[in-house]
């Protein structure tokens, strides 16, 4: 049997999970463009969902120039970044960016979040919050908790798939707490 | 139990039509209450009412919103870009907008203070507007800014208590703007107004770590048992949207 690639490994997992899932997914860096493909494209598009992409690793027109140069639509996909304007980004803002003026703004990032899922309702969603090490960068432990719990069962009850990313290499053990709490599945890549 | 009382599962409800407000008040606010809207500026009283307004008007009850700061030309620019309005409810006449200086000079009050008369003038012609147009939603913008002008804490007194009784007897609910300064303590400019409302809504800035937020918070509501926690608001097309204030962190100001 051929290598499996982490874009279809990706699909696959999120493939077997139920809707309403909230799924920790723990990934190693190098890993990461990959499975954001492996979302995006593979997993999303099939399921036809509308997907939620908070981001506070890497400001949304990277991820966007990624997807473009994957040949990847972004018609269904919205961005709530949280770093471009603490970076004093001067990127122009695309049209399916909503800027949260910092990653520690936890409760505009929901509000956002609530905003796009309105704005769309007549569609299932997936939500993906891109990374929690990054949030638990500009967050203290404590208040992390309560935005990913209040969070994660707001979109477990409107029925919409929520990924949370971690990434290995800045996991400590109270993010993985954090996740075993918050979510329902872990899905490790890189171990099929 | 006296056979008047009755729970709050009895009492009709006006649905304000944002949805966290009307879970906030298990419900939406009883029929007829007169409820202060309370916040230093920016903190989205207008857009509150606004919201309120539409949603009524959409759900087929007339409603009115008696400016005194802005002219309402300038109030239909905050009111177009929401997702929900439809020009038919001006041209129907379900959504009114009355600019009060007009009214002023319709009643011939043309100095700055308002004696005893003309403070029951204004009363009486606002409650008259609202019986002949049918209004089930008024928001009076600001009601300080009324009470500027009647100066007097006993002519404020009589005026809130004339229209609160009035209106509730029509079943008209009514929002009061209330414009307070960030560091004021209380929610009204002249305290009568607090003590006379049926509610009162907080607007505020809360400033945590350099972040300014905006949060509301429902401290009093008669004829509804209800939440009274700190929100976080958030201003958007698709209408006012609130979560729960995160407890979490520290808090090192208040608003």
């Amino acid at each position: 049997m051929g290598e499996v690639t982490v874009a279809a490994e990706v699909a696959d997992k999120l493939g077997s999970l139920g809707e309403s899932s909230a799924i920790a997914m723990r990934l190693r860096t190098d890993q990461y463009f990959d499975a954001i493909q492996g979302m995006l494209d593979r997993f999303a598009t099939k399921k036809d969902l509308d997907v939620v992409y908070v981001t506070s690793t890497i400001p949304s027109q990277s991820i966007i120039n990624a997807l473009e140069a994957l040949e990847i639509s972004i018609d269904h996909i919205w961005f709530v970044d949280c770093i471009s304007q603490i970076m004093m980004s001067k990127e122009k803002r695309h049209a399916h960016t909503i800027i949260v003026e910092s990653p520690t703004m936890l409760e505009n990032i929901m509000l956002k979040v609530e905003f796009l899922l309105r704005k769309h309702s007549d569609r299932k969603a997936l939500i993906v919050l891109d990374s929690i090490n990054s949030l638990a960068i500009h967050n203290n432990t404590k208040i992390l908790s309560e935005f990913l719990h209040i969070l994660v069962n707001n979109l477990r009850s409107r029925g919409a798939y929520t990924v949370i990313f971690s990434m290995h290499e800045y996991e400590t053990e109270e993010i993985r707490n954090m996740l075993v709490l918050v979510s329902d599945e872990t899905v490790e890549l890189g171990t099929s | 139990m006296a056979a008047k009382e009755r729970s709050d599962d009895e009492r009709e409800r006006c649905l304000t039509g944002i949805d966290a407000i009307d879970h906030i008040l298990n419900g939406g606010i009883p029929r007829g209450n007169t409820v202060l809207i309370s916040g230093s500026v920016g903190t989205g009283k207008t857009s509150i009412c606004i919201e309120f307004l539409i949603r009524g008007a959409l759900n087929g009850e007339n409603s009115l919103y008696l400016s005194v700061t802005e002219p309402t030309d300038k109030l239909l620019v905050n009111v177009i870009p929401f997702d929900f309005f439809e020009d038919r409810l001006m041209k129907q006449g379900k959504l009114q907008f009355i600019d009060l200086p007009k009214m002023y000079e319709k009643l011939g009050i043309d100095k700055e203070d308002l004696d005893f008369d003309q403070t029951r003038l204004l009363a009486d012609t606002i409650v008259q507007t609202v019986e002949d147009q049918k209004i089930r939603r008024l928001v009076l913008d600001s009601v300080t800014s009324v009470c500027y002008r009647i100066k007097d804490q006993e002519r404020i007194r009589d005026f809130l208590l004339r229209l609160g009784t009035e209106l509730s007897s029509k079943d008209c609910t009514t929002l009061l703007v209330s414009e307070i300064m960030s560091s004021e303590e209380g929610y009204s400019r002249w305290g009568v107004e607090e003590a006379i409302a049926d509610g009162v809504i907080v607007t505020g800035n809360l400033e945590r770590r350099g972040d300014l937020l905006r949060t509301l918070q429902i401290v009093k509501m008669r004829g509804t048992t209800h939440s009274r926690a700190k929100y976080v608001l958030d201003l958007t097309t698709s209408g006012v949207l609130l979560v729960p204030l995160l407890k979490g962190g520290s808090v090192t100001g208040g608003g």
